[in-house]
């Protein structure tokens, strides 16, 4: 029976963990001891802005091309070409550009920490942080944090921009059997600011997990290159999941009561 | 081993005979373990018969009393006269899991002094640097900066007191995401109001200093180990600490190199003064710039005292070590 519930165990343990790291963080940022290295900061966020906007942007273009294709194929079968707009406009800003973003963040953003934190942890270069009597955790995690804050929703917005740009492509440009207007009209008229800042959330919400995950694995990082190997690992399962769940929670708790579809009643 | 080799020590039996016996009589272990045993003055003379000392090298009984274990630690302190503690370690106690890296260690480091702290290796004499900055905390014991306990300090006092230290660690620990300048320049950015030019003044002097004043661009994954401790040493001494820990700044340099390295320090001391903690493994190094030595072993200190006192040493345990020879009470273990 013990042995059954060893693994439940270390689980909660870490997830108990995690939990304390995050909160110790989110302590810094909001008490404004991070603005202490605000340059640093400044930094990481043009770091990310530079090396993740386009490979995101890439992802959700391709995803809102698919949205597109599926979209207009699917509402001809139905015999309502003209509605393609409704599966585009839902797949891309409630569902899929989320995921996609969450994904792209996960496997780009979140393990670059880990590596990065976890290689600065084995070399004594976070030990030589605070001995020069610099809180390594506000100057590396922190900062890291308010940094994706600071930027990450414009790139989110970007990035929706990108995917309702495909979409656009794969249904007025590549299949074209509705107008542009036409097109337009019914994208539009199914989803709303509301809906865009709801998306926002969701993926916000992802980003904070995948940034406070990989500062957390990074941060704690133990045994040599190996144990930063399976640091970034273990991150990476964890950061996907956490995704999914965001994703999941995030379309029950904005759009499982009300679809906010303009339909019938 | 084979039967032949205790044959000329007719009284010296099997290693595995002595494990056993020691286990479950451990009164009468010390009278058959015959080399170890004996009261430290006769060691010189036993060590020179082939048998016994093969024993004593090869298979020291793993099982120890303490007194035993620790019969050279005298723990003898030539004090330095009129000069007080910078550092003081307090009966420190420290574990890995089962691993006991320090067990009981007493140990004054001498303001305005270079000290040195040398042992065989894995003894634990980087683990008690960390120690004296609060990277890591002792699970008995206390260690004094200046009279203040640093494991009871608080996250704001433990960060303000670690602006005193200068630490130079094993590995260089250069951050790798830096050049050369600016790893030199970093403490300068964060914890002084200097503008750029002031700043590459100084960081500038300090790298030529070193002898890179030409590898100012350089990432530390381009520069070769000697070179990243070169650059550990200049970004340790860039705020002028009042105490400064070298942990074996001269590993991995060339005997010329290590030579002018041991005047640099000679002379910034001359210069700053404050309490210096050097790590080393290099006797001649020793004899060049400390003043202070502390020895290392099974996690207490053997002997310390000035320099001079403890070349001179009677310690067999201590003249082995300061002479680098073979033959004595340390083994490869
Ligand atoms: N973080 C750690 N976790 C577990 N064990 C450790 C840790 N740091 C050091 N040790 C153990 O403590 C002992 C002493 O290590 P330490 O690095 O202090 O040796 P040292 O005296 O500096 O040796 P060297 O001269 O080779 O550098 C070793 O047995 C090592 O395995
Ligand atoms: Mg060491």
């Amino acid at each position: 029976m013990n042995g059954l519930l060893a693994a439940p165990r270390a689980w909660i343990e870490t997830f108990g963990e995690i939990a304390g790291f995050c909160g110790q963080v989110l302590g810094q940022v909001f008490g404004g001891r991070v603005f202490r290295f605000f340059g640093e900061a400044l930094r990481q966020a043009g770091i990310l802005i530079l090396s993740s906007t386009l490979v995101i942007c890439g992802l959700v273009f391709i995803i809102g091309l698919q949205c597109g294709i599926e979209g207009a194929y699917f509402t001809r079968g139905t015999g309502t070409p003209t509605y393609a707009g409704v599966f585009a406009a839902w797949c891309d800003l409630r569902e899929l550009v989320p995921y996609a973003f969450g994904y792209m963040m996960a496997a780009k953003v979140g393990t670059g920490i880990v590596a990065e934190l976890g290689s600065m942890r084995i070399s004594d270069e976070i030990d030589a942080l605070e001995v020069m009597g610099i809180n390594s955790m506000t100057f590396l995690c922190a900062t890291r944090l308010l940094a994706s804050w600071m930027v990450l929703p414009f790139v989110y917005i970007a990035s929706v921009r990108s995917g309702f740009f495909a979409s656009y492509l794969a249904v007025v440009v590549q299949i074209h059997e509705v107008s542009a207007g036409g097109y337009s009209l019914i994208f539009w008229m199914f989803q709303n600011p509301p809906d865009l800042l709801f998306s926002a959330i969701k993926a916000m919400a992802m980003a904070t997990v995948i940034v406070l995950v990989g500062c957390y694995y990074g941060y704690n990082a133990r045994g040599g290159p190996v144990g930063v190997g399976t640091a970034t690992a273990k991150s990476m399962v964890l950061n996907i999941v956490a995704v999914h769940l965001i994703g999941m929670l995030g379309t029950q708790i904005f759009w499982g009561a009300n679809p906010r579809a303009p339909i019938g009643g | 081993m084979s039967e032949s080799d205790f044959e000329k020590g007719a009284d010296a039996p099997r290693d595995d005979d002595v494990e056993l016996l020691a286990q479950d009589a451990d009164t009468e272990a010390p009278e058959l373990e015959a080399p170890p045993a004996g009261p430290p003055a006769t060691v010189p003379s036993t060590s020179t018969d082939v048998a016994s000392s093969r024993i004593s090298v090869v298979s020291e009984p793993v099982a120890r009393t303490d007194d035993e274990e620790f019969q050279w630690h005298t723990g003898t302190k030539h004090s330095v006269e009129g000069v007080e503690d910078a550092i003081e370690f307090l009966d420190v106690h420290k574990a890995f899991g089962r691993n006991r890296v320090l067990r009981g260690l007493n140990l004054g480091i001498p303001e305005n002094r270079i000290s040195m702290i040398l042992g065989p290796s894995g003894t634990g004499k980087s683990v008690c640097i960390k120690h004296m900055v609060g990277l890591l905390y002792p699970d008995q014991g206390d260690i004094l900066v200046h009279g203040e306990s640093v494991p009871n300090m608080v996250d704001d006092e433990l960060f303000d007191m670690r602006r005193k230290f200068g630490v130079l660690f094993q590995d260089g620990a250069l951050f790798g995401s830096m050049n050369l300048y600016d790893n030199v320049a970093f403490p300068l950015r964060q914890h002084t109001d200097r503008g750029e030019e002031e700043i590459a003044e100084i960081v500038n002097a300090r790298l030529r200093e070193v002898g890179l004043g030409e590898a100012n661009e350089m990432m530390p994954n381009e520069l070769s180990g000697g070179m990243r401790k070169r650059a550990g040493f200049a970004r340790a001494l860039v705020l002028d600490p009042d105490i400064v820990l070298f942990d074996e700044p001269d590993s991995g340099l060339d005997p010329v190199r290590t030579a002018l390295l041991c005047e640099l320090i000679k002379e910034i001391h001359e210069e700053n003064g404050g309490a210096y903690v050097v790590i080393t493994h290099d006797i001649a190094s020793a004899r060049r710039v400390a003043e202070f030595i502390a020895v290392l072993w099974r996690g207490r200190i053997v002997e310390s005292g000035p320099a001079a006192d403890l070349f001179a040493s009677e310690n067999p345990f201590v003249r082995q070590f300061l002479s680098g020879e073979s033959q004595g009470p340390l083994g490869m273990e």
